[in-house]
């Protein structure tokens, strides 16, 4: 059995699922402990092996092609263990097994249940798929998405931005709640004999900040700034003021309605990137925007097309606004690659995050609040 | 006491709980093989109800540790009781103790409040912890439970370490709003619990509610399944089927029709959307349902 078993996880492994050697250890153990009567070692290997229900299909692949039963066996094993839907097992359909079946057993009461059970397979094997498919998109990056990717993520927004609503405004919370005021702490506590029973805090920082948000609307880059924006669209009632520039080689005032982007001037998508005259642009057009309660948010691969950087400039606005937060949607090793000139702007950022997923995004944004608000 | 595949099956029995070979199979696994149990699956499909079954079946302490977001080590292991100290350091400056008397007194186990973790960890009875909705924590705190499940010793700067004298059965629950990291998933066991099959809750409804004629039982399992594969909100929980049921029998329901399914299917959708959506096509469920 032990061989089998190695076998077993060699098959998972090449399947893509990564069974651990403590988990494989754990495995082991169950089985020795509750034997090897098929449907039990089914889950007792589910339940050591697969931690998310999404790799149950797959799970279940690997298992009927491994633990294949005799071909004379498979009506009895049909009886013994739950119908499983046929899909991609080489087992056939769902129906073969029954037809199998001594006459005396297959009464309709019998044939109902295994029909009823079946479907009950069915619908777990879908739900697995589904979370499989959810989490896969999730970790997809946004440079490889196509139109069926883009419309599923529309469908994830509202809860993720949800969850990202519960986060900021726990950060806000706190940060309202002030720090510590040890002055006016000890001063209490000499009515009480030096004791300091009551603690007292300090008056919170006064207003919400300005956000300002500068996204790359270049086509590389068009995916992730939408997914930002419609995330950031629910975390409104912490910020004052809201402004966001869409730019590819200069700033444009855009709205964001009902989930898509709306140009107030004409903006030019084929243009070739340059973050630099986006900058100067910024600096003369924008300064009212910039003040120093601005929080200023960059979603951009830093690729310039060789043009000037103009580092400096953003060296100036970090120094006049609250702080600079850039997400870059590429992932980590294709920075400073090629035309990507992040390094020079990024000794200028409070924080800089990479956003190439949609997953790595959501994460970022949580990272933005304890920059900006906590 | 020795666990069994029996003493579970009869323990789940006398708990009233009804459930999947499969279920009872990766409970006996979290026994023996001591590992804490994750349990995932939708809202209402009883994980919780789990944890206090083990309870119930082992004759052991429920110890309940609620996840929200923000929960933090203070309010989930222990925190120092500041007021009483400042007390005691005030009555021992009166006796002219030294500081360092001082210190021993304060820093003792009369001082600290034990919350959850540390509550389990130190129960001279066995216990079951129940750590419920573990997705509504914050990573932190996950990365903290972490070093809790792995060795069940809690680490007290000021008193040292302290060691479980039984290792708690863990459970854990999530109902995937965030997803849990990779390590605490290979720390665990790990199940899928989803709602119960028309056969089992149909089980469920006449163990429950056995006032309900079996026919009707029946029918309310399945048009209940049927809602669940609707595109809902939120899909009906068991306790709901089983509110819904005793609601019939108090309206003294005997069948089910449309009218009656329209007057009490507040009871089982709690989302204006969800009913609007449910009523148009009450006939085609209850078609299915009463076949």
């Amino acid at each position: 059995m032990k061989d089998q078993l190695l076998g077993f996880f060699d098959a998972l492994r090449q399947a893509g699922m990564t069974p651990s050697t403590s988990e494989s250890l754990d495995a082991a153990a169950a089985v020795a402990s509750t034997g090897i009567e098929r449907p039990v070692l089914r889950e007792v290997l589910a339940a050591t092996l697969i931690k998310d229900h999404a790799d149950r299909a797959t799970f279940d692949d690997v298992f009927d092609r491994y633990f294949a039963l005799p071909l004379h066996a498979r009506a009895a094993g049909r009886k013994a263990e739950p119908a499983r839907d046929g899909e991609g097992t080489g087992r056939g359909g769902p129906g073969a097994g029954r037809g199998q079946q001594p006459e005396g057993e297959s009464g309709r009461g019998m044939d109902q249940k295994h029909a009823q059970r079946a479907g009950e397979e069915r619908e777990r094997a879908r739900t697995a798929r589904e979370l499989a498919k959810r989490r896969g998109l999730l970790a997809k990056p946004f440079r490889g998405m196509d139109g069926r990717d883009v419309e599923a993520l529309r469908e994830l927004v509202a809860e993720l931005s949800r969850r990202l609503r519960v986060r900021w405004s726990r950060r806000v919370a706190r940060a309202a709640r002030g720090r510590l005021d040890l002055r006016r702490t000890i001063r209490r506590s000499l009515s009480r004999g030096g004791v300091p029973i009551e603690l007292l805090l300090r008056a919170p920082r006064p207003g919400k900040p300005d956000l300002l948000a500068l996204v790359d609307l270049s086509y590389s880059t068009a995916t992730a700034a939408e997914f930002l924006l419609a995330l950031l669209a629910p975390a409104r009632g912490f910020l004052r003021h809201v402004t966001v520039l869409a730019y590819v080689d200069r700033p444009c005032a855009v709205s964001f309605e009902g989930g898509h982007l709306v140009p107030h001037e004409p903006l030019d998508l084929n243009a070739r990137s340059d973050f630099g005259s986006v900058l100067k642009l910024l600096a003369e057009r924008y300064d009212v925007a910039l003040g120093r309660n601005t929080l200023l948010l960059v979603l951009g691969d830093a690729r310039n097309n060789r043009r000037p950087p103009r580092a400096d400039l953003l060296r100036q606005l970090h120094r006049d606004v609250r702080s600079v937060v850039w997400l870059n949607p590429e992932p980590l090793e294709r920075w400073n690659t090629g035309d990507s000139v992040m390094a020079s702007y990024e000794r200028h950022t409070d924080a800089l995050m990479a956003a190439w997923s949609p997953r790595t995004l959501s994460a970022a944004l949580d990272e933005l609040a304890r920059v900006s608000l906590g | 006491m020795e666990v069994t595949r029996d003493l579970i099956r009869a323990g789940l029995a006398q708990a009233r709980y009804i459930t999947t070979d499969a279920v009872e199979t990766v409970l006996y696994l979290a026994l023996t093989l001591e590992r804490p149990l994750l349990i995932e699956g939708p809202a209402g499909a009883g994980k919780t109800e789990i944890g206090k079954v083990l309870a119930e079946t082992l004759h052991a302490e429920l110890i309940r540790l609620q996840c929200y977001e923000g929960l933090d080590e203070a309010k989930a292991l222990y925190e120092w009781n500041y007021q009483k100290q400042l007390l005691r350091i005030q009555a021992d400056r009166d006796q002219g103790l030294s500081g360092e008397e001082v210190t021993q007194h304060v820093f003792s186990r009369e001082y600290l409040l034990e919350r959850p973790l540390l509550r389990a960890i130190t129960t001279p009875r066995r216990a079951v912890l129940l750590i419920d909705e573990i997705d509504k924590a914050d990573e932190e705190f996950e990365a903290f439970l972490l070093e809790l499940l792995s060795d069940f010793q809690v680490s007290i700067p000021e008193l040292g370490t302290i060691r479980a004298q039984h290792r708690p059965v863990v459970v854990l629950t999530s109902n995937r709003a965030r997803e849990l990291s990779e390590a605490l998933r290979r720390r665990c066991l790990y199940l899928w619990l989803d709602f119960p099959g028309v056969e089992k809750e149909r089980e469920i409804v006449g163990l429950k509610v056995p006032e309900l004629e079996p026919r009707l039982q029946e029918h309310v399992a399945r048009f209940v399944s049927g809602l669940r594969k609707l595109d809902l909100h939120k899909a009906p929980s068991i306790a709901e089927t089983l509110d819904w049921a005793r609601a019939l029998r108090a309206l003294q329901i005997r069948e089910l029709n449309p009218a009656a399914v329209r007057q009490t299917l507040n009871l089982v959708l709690k989302h204006e959307e969800d009913i609007r959506k449910a009523e148009g096509k009450v006939s085609s469920l209850l078609a299915a349902a009463t076949k």
